[in-house]
C-alpha cells in the first residue's frame, strides 16, 4: 500500500485525470436521471443551476460514502461481481420508485405555482421537505458505475481510508466538470410541452429501471440475448 | 394580408391534368424501366402495375385539386406490401423472423430508419455505431447497408421534412389504413397531452441508448417488429420483449387507429417523429391557415389524423410542428382556408403552385422508394401465380 | 421585401424540386460515400473487434481477436474473440490449446465439436489455463460475451475476460 506522504501528489493527480477522463461515461450513466429531471424543474439559469448543485453535492456524498465504508469493510477490491450487481439492482429499483414520484410531483408543484422559486421536492413537509435532485444525486452517486468501480479499486491501494476518501473527491470533481454544461438547460424555455414531456419520459426511465433491478434481483439475465 | 380568389372546385380538365402528370409519368417510367431487362416477369408486371398506380394518383391528385385520399391508397398500399416482400425475403435467406445472434455478429440486420436518431450520440462521442449491421453492402439481409438507408433518410428529409411520415414511412402505412375503416370515431375525446408522447419517448429512448450503447428502442418498444423482424428470443427476458411489440402494435397500430381514427402510433408514441418534427423547421414547404378565411370551423383540427392542429394554433394561422403534411387539413376545409404554402411567400396566394411543387418533389421521392417497396411487394405476390 | 422573400421562398421550392430530381442519381450516391467515408465503425461487441494475430493449425487457421470492453453500462463482459476457420477443415472434435496473448503460453483449452448440420447447435467447453480468462461449462450462445457460434464458413468463441 502507498504512504500517504508518497502518494498524496501522484495519487490525486491520477483521481483528477481518471475524472476527467469518466466524465463522459459518467454523464452518459446519469444522462437518463439528469436531463429529464431538469427539463421537470422550472426554467432560470439560476434555479437549474441550484438543482445541479444538490445533485452534484449529493451524488459527491454518495461517492464518499461508500469509499468510507467499502474501504473500512476492505469490500471495495474483494467485492464480487455477482454481489456489486445486487447492489446495482437494488439501487435501480429505489431509482424507479424516486423518478415515478418525482413524476408526479411536478405536475402538483406546477399546480400550485409554476413561477416558484423552489426546487421541485419529493417527500416530508416543512422543514423536513426532500428536494428530489439531492434523492437523486445521491442514488446516482452510490450506483457503482464501471468509472466509479474503476476509481474504486485503485482508491482501494491507498493507505488510510482519508486518503481513499480525498482520492474519490478528486475523482469526483473532475468527472463533475462534465456536468456543468447541464446548467444551461436552465435556458429551455418550460411549458406545459417540455414539462410533460420530461414527465413521461422519467415514467418511461423508471421503468427501464424496475425492470433491470428486478431482473437483476431474481437473477435473471437482464438481456435477451 | 392579401388574399386572392381561390381556383374554384370544378375538377380540372382532363387534358390540363394529364399535362401536369407527364412529368410523373416520365419519372415512373425513368425509376422502374432500367430494371426490366433484368427482371423476371412477375416483377416486370409489378413495376408495370406501380407505375400505373403511381401516375393514376397522381393524376386524380391534379384532377381532384385534393391531396389526401389519393396519397393515402399510396401509403396504405406500401404499408400493406412491404411487409409481404421484407416478411417472404427473410423466410427465403433465414426461415425465421426471428434475427439469430449470427446474422446481428455477421453485422447483417437489415437497418430501417427508426433507429437513426438514437445511433447519432454514441457516435457522435466515440465514432461507434451502436447497431449490429453493416456501414456498406454485406450480404444476406444487410441490404444495401447502413450507409443507403441514412441517405435515403437524408435525401428525402431535405426534399420533404416530416412529409416522410406521408410518402416515405413504410409503416405507417397500416395504421392509416385501420384509421379509415370505421366510418366514425368511437372514441373522440383524445387528451392532447398524448401529443406530446413521441418527444418523451425520443428522449428516454435517447438517453436509454446511451447509457446502454444499444438501440433502446428497436430492443424494447418498436411495434413494427410485428410485420418485419425481431431478435429471436433466446431467454425469458427476449420473451418479454417480444411480448411488449405484440401487444403494442395490437394496442398502438390496430386498435387504437380504429376507434379513434388517428394515426396513433404516429402522433403519440413514435420517436422517429418526433425526430423528423424538427425537419419541418428547415422544409421549405409547409400548411399555413389564411386566417382571414378561417371562420374557425375546427373541420381542419379535427380531419389531421395526428392532432396537428390546435385552436391556438388555427389563431395563428399555423399548423404544429408535427404535420405530416397529408393534406388531409387542407382537403376538408370548406373555406378553402387551410392552405399548402411556401415559405417566404405570402398565404393563400397562389396555394395551388405551391401544392404542386410539393408533390412533384413529394411524389417523386415517393415513387423513388415507396414505389420500388410496393413493386417488390407485388412481385412476391404474383410470383405465386406467374 | 415582401417579394424578395417570396423570390428566395420560390427559388428555394424549384431548387427542393431540383433536389428530388437528383436525388436517385446523385445525392443518393454523394451521401452513402459520404457516411461510409465518416470514420465509423460497428459496436465491437457485435462485430467481435479487428483481428490481431493469426495462428496456424492442422489445415485450418485460428484468429485471434483484440480484447472487446464493454461500454457505459453494457451488462456484457469483456472478452476476446476466437475463430476457427474454414469450418470444412475442422476435425469432428477439436480441443486446441490457445495462446491468446502472444506471450508463448497456453491461455485456454476450447473444447467442441463440429456437427456435420451446419444448423445444429453448438456447445463448447473452455478450460482457464490462465486466470486472465475465465472458463466456460457447455456455453451455446446465450450472450455476446461468452458463445460459440458458426457464421459462414468459420466458428466463432468468444472467451470472457476475469474482471
Amino acid at each position: 500500500m502507498l504512504d500517504l506522504a508518497v502518494a498524496t501528489p501522484f495519487a490525486f493527480g491520477e483521481a483528477l485525470f481518471l475524472g476527467l477522463a469518466s466524465g463522459p461515461a459518467c454523464v452518459a450513466s446519469c444522462g437518463p436521471v439528469l436531463v429529464p429531471s431538469l427539463l421537470a424543474e422550472r426554467s432560470g439559469l439560476r434555479l437549474n443551476s441550484r438543482y445541479l448543485s444538490a445533485f452534484l453535492a449529493t451524488r459527491l456524498l454518495g461517492y464518499l460514502l461508500f469509499a468510507a465504508v467499502a474501504w473500512e469493510l476492505g469490500a471495495l477490491v474483494s467485492l464480487p461481481p455477482s454481489a456489486r450487481s445486487l447492489i446495482f439492482a437494488l439501487i435501480h429499483v429505489l431509482l424507479a420508485g424516486v423518478l415515478l414520484r418525482y413524476a408526479y410531483a411536478v405536475g402538483r408543484a406546477c399546480d400550485h405555482a409554476c413561477a416558484g422559486s423552489e426546487l421541485v421536492t419529493i417527500g416530508g413537509a416543512g422543514k423536513h421537505r426532500i428536494t428530489g435532485a439531492a434523492v437523486l444525486g445521491f442514488l446516482t452517486g452510490v450506483s457503482l458505475c464501471p468509472p466509479f468501480v474503476a476509481a474504486g479499486v485503485r482508491a482501494a491501494e491507498l493507505a488510510s481510508v482519508l486518503a481513499a476518501v480525498l482520492f474519490f473527491a478528486v475523482f469526483f470533481l473532475g468527472t463533475s466538470v462534465w456536468f456543468v454544461p447541464f446548467a444551461g438547460l436552465g435556458w429551455v424555455r418550460r411549458n406545459e410541452a417540455v414539462t410533460t414531456v420530461a414527465r413521461m419520459a422519467m415514467a418511461l426511465i423508471a421503468l427501464y429501471y424496475l425492470y433491470a433491478g428486478l431482473a437483476t434481483l431474481l437473477r435473471k439475465s437482464t438481456y435477451g440475448y | 394580408m392579401a388574399t386572392k380568389v381561390l381556383p374554384t372546385r370544378e375538377p380540372r380538365s382532363v387534358r390540363r391534368s394529364l399535362l401536369l402528370t407527364l412529368p410523373i409519368a416520365l419519372w415512373s417510367a425513368l425509376m422502374f424501366t432500367p430494371g426490366f431487362a433484368q427482371a423476371n416477369r412477375s416483377q416486370r408486371i409489378a413495376s408495370a402495375i406501380t407505375i400505373v398506380f403511381m401516375v393514376v394518383l397522381f393524376f386524380m391528385m391534379m384532377r381532384t385539386w385534393t391531396t389526401y385520399r389519393w396519397r393515402r391508397w399510396f401509403f396504405v398500399a406500401l404499408g400493406l406490401l412491404f411487409p409481404v416482400g421484407f416478411i417472404h425475403t427473410v423466410m427465403v435467406m433465414r426461415g425465421t423472423m426471428g434475427i439469430p445472434i449470427e446474422e446481428m455478429i455477421a453485422g447483417r440486420t437489415p437497418f430501417c430508419f427508426l433507429p437513426i436518431p438514437l445511433l447519432i450520440l454514441p457516435a457522435a462521442l466515440t465514432r461507434t455505431l451502436v447497431f449490429p449491421g453493416s456501414i456498406l453492402p454485406n450480404g444476406g439481409m444487410s441490404g444495401g447497408g447502413m450507409a443507403a438507408m441514412a441517405a435515403i433518410w437524408l435525401a428525402v428529409t431535405i426534399v420533404v421534412g416530416k412529409g416522410w411520415c406521408s410518402y416515405a414511412c413504410f409503416f405507417g402505412g397500416i395504421e392509416e389504413g385501420m384509421a379509415s375503416v370505421a366510418p366514425n370515431a368511437k372514441l373522440r375525446k383524445l387528451d392532447p397531452r398524448w401529443r406530446y408522447g413521441p418527444w418523451a419517448v425520443l428522449l428516454a429512448m435517447v438517453l436509454l441508448s446511451l447509457a446502454l450503447f444499444e438501440p433502446a428502442y428497436c430492443m424494447w418498444l418498436c411495434p413494427f417488429k410485428a410485420v418485419s423482424e425481431y431478435v429471436a428470443a433466446r431467454s425469458t427476458v427476449g420473451l418479454i420483449q417480444n411480448g411488449i411489440f405484440v401487444v403494442l402494435f395490437a394496442a398502438l397500430v390496430i386498435a387504437l387507429p380504429l376507434l379513434t381514427k388517428k394515426r396513433t402510433q404516429c402522433a403519440f408514441f413514435c420517436p422517429f417523429g418526433a425526430f423528423q418534427s424538427i425537419f419541418n423547421k428547415t422544409s421549405v414547404f409547409d400548411v399555413k391557415i389564411d386566417k382571414t378565411r378561417c371562420t374557425p370551423c375546427v373541420l381542419c383540427q379535427k380531419s389531421c389524423p395526428t392532432m396537428s392542429l390546435t385552436e391556438e394554433s388555427i389563431a395563428k394561422g399555423e399548423t404544429l410542428m408535427s404535420c405530416m403534411k397529408c393534406g388531409a387539413c387542407v382537403d376538408a376545409c370548406p373555406k378553402d382556408a387551410a392552405v399548402w404554402h411556401i415559405r417566404g411567400t405570402e398565404v393563400a396566394v397562389k396555394p395551388e403552385r405551391a401544392r404542386l411543387m410539393f408533390l412533384y418533389a413529394a411524389w417523386a421521392m415517393a415513387i423513388m422508394f415507396g414505389g420500388s417497396i410496393i413493386a417488390q411487394g407485388l412481385a412476391t405476390i404474383l410470383h405465386l401465380f406467374v | 421585401m415582401r417579394t424578395l422573400m417570396a423570390k428566395l421562398g420560390y427559388s428555394a421550392a424549384g431548387l427542393t424540386v431540383c433536389a428530388a430530381v437528383l436525388a436517385p442519381f446523385v445525392l443518393y450516391g454523394m451521401f452513402t460515400k459520404g457516411f461510409a467515408s465518416l470514420g465509423l465503425h460497428v459496436d465491437e461487441m457485435y462485430s467481435g473487434g479487428p483481428k490481431v494475430r493469426t495462428v496456424q493449425a492442422a489445415g485450418y487457421t485460428i484468429d485471434i481477436h483484440r480484447q472487446v470492453s464493454p461500454h457505459m453500462w453494457q451488462r456484457e463482459k469483456p472478452f476476446v474473440q476466437l475463430d476457427w476457420r474454414p469450418v470444412s477443415a475442422l476435425p469432428a472434435h477439436v480441443s486446441e490449446l490457445v495462446d491468446i496473448d502472444g506471450d508463448g503460453q497456453p491461455d485456454v483449452r476450447v473444447t467442441f465439436d463440429v456437427p456435420r448440420d451446419p444448423k445444429a447447435p453448438l456447445r463448447v467447453n473452455v478450460d482457464s489455463l490462465n486466470p486472465r480468462y475465465e472458463a466456460m461449462r457447455n456455453v451455446g450462445k446465450q450472450k455476446f460475451s461468452d458463445l460459440i457460434v458458426r457464421v459462414d464458413d468459420a466458428i466463432l468463441v468468444r472467451v470472457p475476460v476475469a474482471q
